[in-house]
Formats: C-alpha cells, sequence, structure tokens
C-alpha cells in the first residue's frame, strides 16, 4: 500500500473524510501575472511537453517549471522537492514517492515542517491524481503535527501541466475544486499556489 | 531485459562492441555554444534546488530537460526532444525500455523518427552506472535508423548527473567514450559538444 494505491473513494472511507464540492474555490484570487522567463519557457515547452505527452515530460517541461517560478516569487523562501520519497506512516498506507512538494521552511536539503503544498502529476486524466494527493495531503498533515507545525489547510494539485486542478484539506474536510485551470491562464495558476503558500486560499 | 539491465561489459560482449580508447579528450576542439539569456536564468535558479533535492527526476528536470530544450531552440525547432518515451526496438536482443531523453534529427515533435542522433541517460550520481545503459539505446538506435532507412554513421550519447556529463560516440561496432568529464559549469561547451552531434561532426 502507498498514496498512489488510492482512489478518492478509498482514502475518503479509510481517513473518513468529508468530502465538499465548491464552486469555484480560487475565483476570487489575484492573479499572479509570470515573469518573462516564465513566459518564454512556457512558450518553448509546453508545445514540446503535450506532443511528447509523457508524464516525465510534462513534469520537467511545465509543472517544474511553475514551482520554480513559484520559489522567486517568494524570494527563495520556501523550498520545492521534486520526486522524493515521503513516507509517513506505512501502517496506514502513507508511504511512497512524492510528484513535487512545497514546503514553507527555506531549508533545502532535508524536507522541513510545515508542508503547504503537494502535486500530482499524471499524464492524462487529472481526475486520476486526486486520491493519490489526498493521501499525501493526509500525510503532509500528520508529518506537520508530529514536528509541532501544525498548519490549518493543506493544499493539492493534480496537474497534466496543461490542466490544473485545485484542492484544500482542512481537518477532516477534503474540497474539491469544481473548475479546471489551463496552463494558458498561467497568470491565475500561480495567483492561487501563491495564495496556498500565504495560507489565504 | 531491457536497457536498464545492460553493464557496460554485458553491451560490449553481446553485440560485438569494440571500445576504442582515446588517447586525449573527444571533444576537446570543438567550439562552445553560449546559452541564451534564458538558459543561463533558468541554470542560476534551478541549480540550488536540483542539488539540494538530488533525485534523479529534479537533476532531469531542473536541468537536463532545459539544456535540451535549448539545443532545440539552437536549431530553430527543426530537431525533437523526447523524454521518458518507450523506444522498444529488438526485445529479443534486449533492446527495449524507456529512455530519459533521445533526440531526433526529423522535426515530427508527435511520433518519434529517425535519424536518431544522441541518446541521454540520467542518473543521481554516478555517470560511470549508466554507460551500459547508454550504449544498449545507442545501439538500438542505430538497428531503429537502419530500419527507417535513415542510416547516418555515428550515433551519440550522453550520461549525466545534471551537473556532471560524459559523452560518448558509436561508429559501427566502435564505440568512443570520452575521458573529459564536463560541467555544468562549462555550460558553453556542453551545448557546443551537442550542437556539433545534432551536426554530426563531433
Amino acid at each position: 500500500m502507498s498514496y498512489s494505491s488510492f482512489t478518492l473513494d478509498s482514502v475518503k472511507t479509510a481517513f473518513q473524510l468529508e468530502i465538499a464540492i465548491p464552486t469555484n474555490l480560487f475565483c476570487d484570487i489575484a492573479p499572479v501575472a509570470p515573469s518573462a522567463h516564465l513566459t518564454t519557457e512556457l512558450e518553448r515547452n509546453v508545445p514540446v511537453a503535450l506532443a511528447i505527452g509523457t508524464e516525465k515530460a510534462r513534469s520537467e517541461m511545465i509543472v517544474g517549471d511553475v514551482l520554480l517560478e513559484l520559489r522567486e516569487h517568494f524570494d527563495r523562501q520556501i523550498s520545492l522537492f521534486s520526486g522524493i520519497d515521503f513516507s509517513v506512516d506505512a501502517e496506514k498506507g502513507l508511504t511512497g514517492v512524492c510528484d513535487f512538494l512545497v514546503s514553507l521552511s527555506p531549508v533545502p536539503f532535508v524536507l522541513e515542517a510545515p508542508i503547504i503544498v503537494l502535486v500530482e502529476a499524471k499524464k492524462d486524466d487529472v481526475l486520476e491524481g486526486i486520491g493519490q494527493c489526498a493521501a499525501e495531503m493526509l500525510a503532509a498533515q500528520q508529518f506537520n503535527a508530529e514536528r509541532g507545525n501544525s498548519i490549518s489547510c493543506i493544499y493539492g494539485v493534480s496537474t497534466t501541466g496543461a490542466d490544473w486542478r485545485f484542492l484544500k484539506l482542512e481537518g477532516q474536510k477534503l474540497h474539491i475544486d469544481t473548475e479546471f485551470y489551463s496552463i494558458h491562464a498561467c497568470d491565475k495558476i500561480l495567483g492561487i499556489l501563491a495564495s496556498m503558500v500565504e495560507q489565504k486560499a | 531485459m531491457a536497457y536498464s539491465n545492460f553493464t557496460l561489459a554485458d553491451v560490449k560482449k553481446v553485440f560485438q562492441i569494440e571500445e576504442t580508447v582515446a588517447a586525449e579528450n573527444l571533444f576537446s576542439e570543438i567550439e562552445p555554444v553560449i546559452p541564451s539569456s534564458v538558459l543561463t536564468a533558468v541554470l542560476e535558479r534551478n541549480m540550488q534546488v536540483a542539488l539540494a533535492v538530488n533525485t534523479e527526476k529534479a537533476k532531469s528536470e531542473l536541468i537536463v530537460a532545459n539544456v535540451l530544450i535549448e539545443l532545440r531552440e539552437k536549431f530553430e525547432r527543426r530537431i525533437s526532444v523526447f523524454s521518458g518515451i518507450e523506444f522498444n526496438v529488438d526485445a529479443e536482443n534486449g533492446l527495449t525500455g524507456v529512455c530519459d531523453f533521445l533526440v531526433s534529427l526529423s522535426p515530427a515533435r508527435f511520433v518519434l523518427e529517425a535519424p536518431v542522433i544522441i541518446l541521454v541517460e540520467a542518473k543521481k550520481d554516478d555517470l560511470t552506472v549508466g554507460l551500459g545503459q547508454c550504449v544498449a539505446e545507442m545501439h538500438a538506435a542505430q538497428h531503429f535508423n537502419t530500419e527507417n532507412g535513415n542510416d547516418i554513421p555515428c550515433v551519440y550519447g550522453a550520461t549525466t548527473s545534471g551537473t556532471e556529463w560524459l559523452f560518448l560516440k558509436l561508429e559501427g561496432q566502435r564505440l568512443y567514450i570520452d575521458t573529459e568529464f564536463y560541467s555544468i559549469h562549462a555550460c558553453d561547451k556542453i551545448l557546443g559538444i551537442l550542437a556539433s552531434m545534432v551536426e554530426q561532426k563531433a
């Protein structure tokens, strides 16, 4: 058992989650304009990533760049992890590798609490990543609490690079946004991610 | 059996590849290519994170992919870069599996077309670990090119941790492994070597 074995249904049952499906959870969030560099990168990378179509290409040519931009936006005062083993509670199946993790700690070499955003990259279907992402968000909640660094909300993203879907976990309540955001609305995606880091989302 | 199972010793034996040990740097004469301001900024931004996170995934996405995208830009998008695709050429001989990165001289983006010119294997730490795998992929690329009526005399390879790059050349059955490792701090030299491979001058 690991994060990738969870579906939305199984994670809901196993952890007694209450699911909320709010309309446009993040619609009021102000966009953040991408830097000229990110705009250039996306202009050159997105067509290549989507043509190749693999999860690897989408992660490295789109998702990684957006998250690096987020780190720049916060003057490198947050840390970004990619492909690390995040094993929190083997008994509950909260083990495995996370695609991307954002922590509010600026410490780069080891993962420190509080973890704020978990990102799952998928080849096709963003819905597929939601159960896995929710399990990782629960693990992050536990990880933060065990380190005396509880924060009220943990956020999640399931993305194909092209489409982004956002989640919010507040205690046992999982909010799944009804809206998908396209990478063409990169300013909106950056705005939502930034508001998550600021814990205002 | 797949590319990742091959050690350098295996691949030499199975495919009768002969290694010529170069007396000096294989690519020392190659002109550097100045990176664009975008690549310079991207590497400055990404390097610290890639080295701290230190997974093969982070190094691939934060460093290697950006260098290869820059190469595609340098050739005005007339070459194609593939990442993480299945490259199954000859199951009987173990020439199957996923390649980290592949560069083709064809501009076609949606399907891999011959000629495949450069195969890149990303590794977390030790570049020599990727050598057998990379040579097996290069050998498969030779097959693939021939089967598609698109023979080219040399196929090239690189094993990289993102920060360090080691280059290879396969000419028929003759394998050359460079004696030099190039650092990403000499990104202009790495780009120069990759560009000369694309131009088939390396």
